[in-house]
């Protein structure tokens, strides 16, 4: 789902961090965010920006992901 | 930073998606101790101004060093004297933009020279930049060890990079003198022969080798100027050297004035809608950094121009020459009115640091020869004799004496070292600084009280004569009071006081701190004079042919100065509380406002000080009353002169920052 006014734009990154809060409009809260250009498992490994408390709009978020391993850290894809 | 976990991503998005829509509008799902409070605080992304990740992918794709070099849109050998003279005078750009405060992130590290110097093939650019990279590193550890730097005057964080530590100063010098040789080569065979007539070419390259010439002196000077200040010894003899250097390289600026447009331009670009990215040469990306810039709100930093940059350069070597003469001044009350009058000039971080650094290179040694207590010890026996101190007095060999002496001397150290350095912050944070150092410094008043009453009592068993009353206390009440004054007066100067609140600042400094500095300067006075008197009657009984020196009062100019400053502050307040009587001073209405809460502000840090003993509003009120009867002076004034004008006065604070001229309306 992607935002009309940017389809233009080239931008997609992948944000990694704690579940903190969202509401109806599904704009979400991470903590500990941390900002990767590539997804994360691609060779070769990224390093990702620190960007600490970040939140989401709903209307910009492609996909969430959800770790199963340690539960509580949802990946999201933003155009 | 890799992280060896496995991941197990189960993507979630219409499981996401359909559970918020059940929620109601306003209403949250949130851990548990996250509410809307910290929410405030998070960082917005997709929002250009907070979200810093965004604008690496604007217009064009933005490369580091190697990709540059695989794109072909950088080159690492085979660098034209055009070329070099652009990418040397934007580099001194961004270092201008960085010692103003800027991140050099933002400045020096957008070229990508900078980033692998190793790399690089072109002997001259390699030179330079490793040059660079040690001046940076000089200037940085310079202003660090200072400490007299706020996040707004500096940024010191180098992201990581390498400084090109493992190339030894006397190499890189090396360097850029070989490159320097081989230029003046170029320099010499393309010179204007008699007889000849050179072709543009040759003409052309002349020029542009005679300024890639000088910029390359001009680096090699300014590297070894900067590692001479830097060092951690005694450099009171090497100054003079420094200074020498310092008129070179200003020369070499002159110079590099007149061929600054020698060097390549930067072509503008066709997106002028981003106030991001600006034109560049090559060998720049301003974007290159964004990444490890802190995710706070996106800075735009304006990277000086070319000349800007030589001017700037110019006046920073002026600068850094006139605190050189810091070795000159007698004594560390010398030294504290040499380095107050620089932070009154234009001054930059950088001065002030090197000032420092100058005085006390290494911790709490003076020219880092001198332990700083010893150096105190003398002010204090050069300010006011105390008998303590003085070599004729039986007091002084008294070991008892010479315990409670240093005790007292060491804790004057930490304050007394605290006032240097208050003068080399910017002069907004000296304001706060003030205020803290007058409460260290009232304990020690304390201490000194103590330390001269304890010595009195000795002094007056052998020599009943002579006192030893508030001598060391009146050294410490004279820095007391100064500083109250320059809180004062800094206030003036920052703007923070309304016209309605001058009259009661300036009857605090006529009626209670120059009349103090005056009493505790005559005291000082007092007690020199009578210990020459004490010394000529103790030669006269040794020998008859004694040369009676006649010492002129020592603080005669500071007193006279004092009183001066002193009438100044009483006829300003008295023609303010004229004014406010008359009702041509706008006041704020008094139902929202209380004059006794903005009085007790503004002379609150005042408080922790027992001498002079702070004044309540109430005495202040009291005299304002006495002023009533003292206005007829401003009413004869103002009677033949627009009397019936009901404009409120104008305050000129030109000549001086906190006595303003009055000009009726």
């Amino acid at each position: 789902m992607t935002g009309p006014t940017y389809n233009e734009n080239q931008d997609v990154r992948s944000l990694i961090g704690s579940f903190l809060c969202t509401d109806k409009d599904a704009n979400l809260i991470l903590g500990n965010c941390q900002e990767y250009i590539y997804p994360p498992e691609m060779e070769p490994k990224e390093e990702p920006r620190a960007l600490g408390l970040a939140m989401i709009p709903g209307h910009h978020i492609v996909s969430v992901h959800l770790d199963k391993v340690t539960e509580d850290e949802p990946r999201i894809q933003v155009i | 930073m890799a992280m060896e976990m496995q991941h197990n991503w189960v993507d979630v998005t219409d499981t996401f998606r359909t559970s918020c829509t059940e929620l109601k509008l306003g209403e949250l799902v949130h851990d548990q101790y996250f509410g809307l409070f910290e929410a405030m605080s998070a960082i917005e992304m997709m929002d250009p101004k907070m979200d810093a990740g965004m604008l690496c992918h604007q217009s064009h794709l933005v490369m580091g060093f190697d990709k540059s070099i695989n794109a072909g849109k950088l080159k690492k050998r085979n660098v034209l004297m055009p070329e070099l003279i652009a990418i040397i005078d934007d580099t001194y750009a961004c270092l201008v933009t960085w010692l103003e405060g800027h991140s050099l992130a933002q400045t020096l590290f957008t070229n990508l020279y900078l980033h692998k110097v190793h790399d690089v093939d072109d002997r001259q650019v390699k030179a330079f930049s490793i040059a660079m990279l040690k001046i940076v590193d000089i200037l940085r550890e310079i202003v660090s060890r200072a400490s007299v730097f706020e996040e707004e005057d500096f940024q010191p964080l180098t992201y990581g990079f390498k400084m090109a530590a493992d190339i030894s100063e006397v190499r890189t010098i090396g360097m850029v003198k070989e490159i320097e040789d081989d230029i003046q080569k170029i320099v010499k065979s393309t010179r204007s022969k008699q007889g000849e007539n050179r072709d543009a070419q040759t003409t052309a390259q002349h020029s542009e080798a005679s300024a890639l010439y000088t910029r390359l002196k001009f680096t090699r000077l300014l590297f070894v100027t900067l590692a001479g200040l830097n060092k951690r010894e005694d450099i009171t003899s090497t100054v003079g050297d420094v200074k020498k250097y310092l008129n070179q390289c200003k020369e070499l600026l002159q110079s590099m004035l007149t061929s600054v447009d020698l060097g390549v331009q930067p072509v503008p670009t066709q997106d002028t809608s981003s106030t991001v990215t600006y034109p560049t040469v090559m060998g720049f990306e301003p974007l290159v950094n964004q990444r490890l810039l802190p995710p706070t709100f996106p800075r735009y930093t304006r990277i000086r121009s070319r000349e800007e940059t030589l001017v700037y350069l110019d006046k920073l070597m002026s600068r850094v020459e006139h605190v050189c003469n810091v070795v000159g001044c007698s004594g560390f009350h010398g030294v504290l009115d040499f380095m107050r009058d620089f932070s009154n000039r234009e001054s930059c971080v950088l001065s002030r640091s090197v000032l420092q650094m100058l005085y006390m290179p290494a911790d709490k040694m003076v020219y880092a020869v001198t332990p700083i207590a010893e150096v105190l010890r003398e002010t204090a026996r050069n300010f006011i004799c105390p008998p303590a101190l003085m070599p004729k007095s039986s007091l002084a060999n008294n070991p008892l004496t010479k315990e409670h002496v240093d005790a007292f001397i060491v804790q004057a150290t930490r304050p007394f070292r605290a006032l240097l350095q208050i003068t080399g912050n910017n002069r907004a944070r000296q304001r706060d600084k003030l205020a803290h150092v007058l409460d260290e410094l009232s304990n020690l008043q304390d201490e000194a009280d103590k330390v001269d009453a304890f010595l009195h009592n000795l002094l007056i068993k052998s020599e009943p004569q002579r006192q030893h009353l508030a001598c060391f206390g009146s050294w410490v009440l004279c820095h007391v009071i100064q500083v109250m004054i320059q809180y004062l007066l800094l206030g003036f100067e920052l703007e923070l006081y309304s016209p309605h609140e001058y009259h009661y600042i300036y009857w605090y400094l006529y009626e209670i701190l120059y009349g103090w500095l005056i009493s505790v300067l005559s005291r000082a006075d007092g007690f020199c004079v009578e210990y020459d008197a004490f010394v000529a009657e103790q030669q006269k009984g040794r020998n008859k042919k004694a040369k009676k020196k006649k010492r002129q009062r020592p603080y005669a100019r500071d007193i006279t100065v004092a009183q001066a400053y002193q009438n100044l502050s009483g006829g300003l307040y008295k023609a303010l509380a004229g004014f406010q009587l008359e009702g041509r001073q706008k006041k704020p209405m008094f139902e929202f406002d209380s004059e006794q809460v903005r009085y007790e502000h503004r002379f609150g840090p005042f408080g922790s000080v027992n001498t002079p003993p702070p004044v309540p509003f109430e005495q202040c009120q009291a005299l304002l009353k006495v002023a009533k009867t003292n206005f007829v002076v401003m009413k004869l004034l103002a009677s033949g002169h627009k009397g019936d004008s009901k404009e409120p006065p104008e305050f000129l604070f030109t000549p001086h920052k906190a006595f303003p001229i009055i000009r009726i309306t």
